[in-house]
């Protein structure tokens, strides 16, 4: 019975596919493998966690994370092969790593739009947002209540235990959502190329001494408002997924859920009931609402 | 408008050429297929949407008989969620002593399907189909056959089992009306936690013999898939096969490319 019930379909997609796609890596390599390095740091950290219980402190927050780290400063050309850092996580809870992976294919797709020469940036962020939402897998583009969706009972088990891997957790979605701003409106290729450096610097300084203070992770609509208030859905949908990060941390990390069918159970139905965009009508976590808290 | 222009030129040439410098979730060098390098492949379809074209040399240094080349271009495309359709036409020397199913310049079409991803409880499973039309050289009758695919992983290590039955339309002389073949092989990324480029392959396999009375073709392989690019995965491999026939294989070797688009 249990092997039925994980029966699961794969569902790889390719990327929406155009003559920007190779913008980022091409033209601002120095940006894509910081990238590349972020992709090895979620999958170790879930990998690492699973495998230990989310009991033990040097192993995340002195060893995985130190893997993480070394593998960032490596510079990698290519993006890793996630499966191979993380086999046990992909098994347990594949439906959330291939809505994560179309997410951050969405990501990669607006930062090669925004590096790009492409004549109509508008025209083709707005394509591949629609490609995007497509998907079944696609996470909900609506404005999600971000603090009651870190109010569960096992919520801010990960930050709490491991405020260090935390903290290096949310310089990468510092990263990701910082370098909107900038590279749209930096006119040429050696102007975008500046424009990130300051932000490189900073997340750089964040890996080094990460910023255990902070309480909430970093929001589109702060580090880039011009990006958030001319794609509010995409903006939405990063926080949204940078939010899911989170939650599967909390889930792996906490004794609240305590075994593997366990998280798999919760995540599956935390990603059913508010993330995905097909849960759209019935999702209680949307702000209907104009006070949102952050 | 004149980049854009430049960068569409480029697009094409390089594409042409397998050289296109990288977007990200391409062509994945952790994704097996039949022949790249070697004999088995893993129980997953590309991704739906995504076009690849694969090549490769494979030559067989025969106990018995002269050498045999073969040339293996390929097209492979996600028609459909976790399917994948293909398009291959075997190009061998010495086409007029072939025996057996396949054929020099026979139109091969394949489906594979894989009805799942890999769980904590279930491995990964996955149906081929495939029918090779007599277009080739010396070539009669629609030849078909079905494998099943299971691929199961152990940490990083993965476990893949292929089991196929072929059947030939129009068996000639001595040829075998149907023949079973069996592979069991592990790959393995290499490099961890600091590359992963590399996946390192091994197979043991056996399959009956294309005429009857003979010993199953009993033998091993080993490769190498080298991800070169997002899109551009090179591959290499070697094999012997140690029972069989008296024109078994003394040495196999494959060297080949896929690129993804």
């Amino acid at each position: 019975m249990a092997a039925c019930s994980q029966f699961e379909p794969r569902d790889k997609r390719f990327y929406y596919r155009a003559f920007w796609n190779f913008a980022l890596r091409e033209d601002l390599a120095e940006l894509d493998s910081e990238f590349n390095g972020v992709d090895f740091g979620h999958s170790n950290l879930y990998e690492n966690l699973l495998l230990t219980g989310g009991t033990d402190v040097p192993a995340i927050e002195d060893r995985a994370r130190e893997e993480t780290l070394a593998f960032i400063a490596s510079k990698p050309r290519l993006n890793p092969n996630e499966e191979a850092i993380a086999p046990t996580y992909m098994k347990l809870a594949w439906r959330a790593q291939n809505t994560f992976d179309e997410a951050h294919a969405l990501h990669r797709a607006t930062y090669d739009i925004v590096v790009s020469d492409e004549p109509d940036k508008d025209r083709a962020i707005r394509n591949v947002l629609a490609y995007y939402q497509e998907s079944s897998y696609a996470i909900t583009a609506k404005k999600l209540d971000h603090h009651r969706l870190d109010a569960f009972l096992y919520s801010r088990s990960f930050r709490n235990r491991f405020p260090l891997f935390n903290a290096t957790i949310w310089a990468y979605h510092y990263l990701q959502v910082a370098v909107y701003d900038p590279l749209q409106a930096a006119r040429d290729l050696e102007t975008k190329k500046q424009a990130v450096r300051p932000i490189l610097l900073t997340y750089r300084h964040y890996l080094d001494q990460p910023q255990t203070q902070w309480t909430f992770m970093p929001l589109t609509a702060e580090l880039s408002p011009i990006f958030a208030a001319r794609y509010p859905e995409i903006a939405n949908i990063f926080d949204n997924l940078h939010m899911l990060h989170d939650n599967i941390s909390d889930i792996l990390a906490s004794e609240l859920v305590p075994t593997w069918e366990d998280k798999r159970e919760e995540i599956y139905r935390i990603l059913n009931t508010y993330y995905l965009a097909t849960a759209d009508a019935t999702n209680p976590m949307i702000v209907t609402h104009a006070e949102h808290r952050h | 408008m004149r980049n854009v222009t430049l960068r569409t030129f480029r697009f094409f040439a390089l594409m042409l050429l397998g050289l296109l410098p990288a977007p990200l979730l391409a062509l994945d060098h952790d994704n097996l297929d039949p022949n790249r390098p070697i004999g088995m492949e893993d129980a997953y379809a590309i991704p739906k949407g995504e076009i690849g074209m694969e090549g490769g040399v494979r030559f067989n240094d025969r106990r018995e008989g002269r050498t045999r080349v073969t040339f293996q271009p390929q097209i492979i495309y996600g028609a459909f969620d976790n399917a994948q359709i293909e398009i291959q036409g075997d190009l061998f020397t010495e086409p007029n002593s072939l025996v057996g199913a396949s054929k020099s310049g026979d139109l091969h079409l394949g489906l594979l399907y894989n009805f799942n991803t890999e769980t904590l409880a279930l491995p990964a499973m996955a149906l081929r189909v495939e029918t090779d039309l007599p277009t080739g050289v010396n070539s009669r009758g629609v030849d078909t056959q079905v494998t099943g695919i299971l691929t199961r992983s152990f940490g990083r290590l993965r476990a893949h089992l292929n089991a196929g039955y072929t059947v030939l339309g129009l068996p000639k002389g001595q040829e075998r009306p149907g023949a079973y073949r069996a592979v069991a092989a592990v790959s393995y990324p290499l490099g961890y936690p600091d590359s992963f480029r590399d996946t390192l392959i091994a197979s043991v396999y056996t399959r009956e013999s294309d005429l009857r009375g003979q010993r199953n073709h009993t033998g091993v392989e080993v490769g190498i898939r080298h991800q070169l690019t997002s899109r551009l995965v090179v591959d290499a491999g070697l094999g012997t096969e140690f029972a069989g026939p008296a024109d078994r294989a003394a040495v196999l070797g494959t060297v080949g490319l896929s690129v993804g688009f």
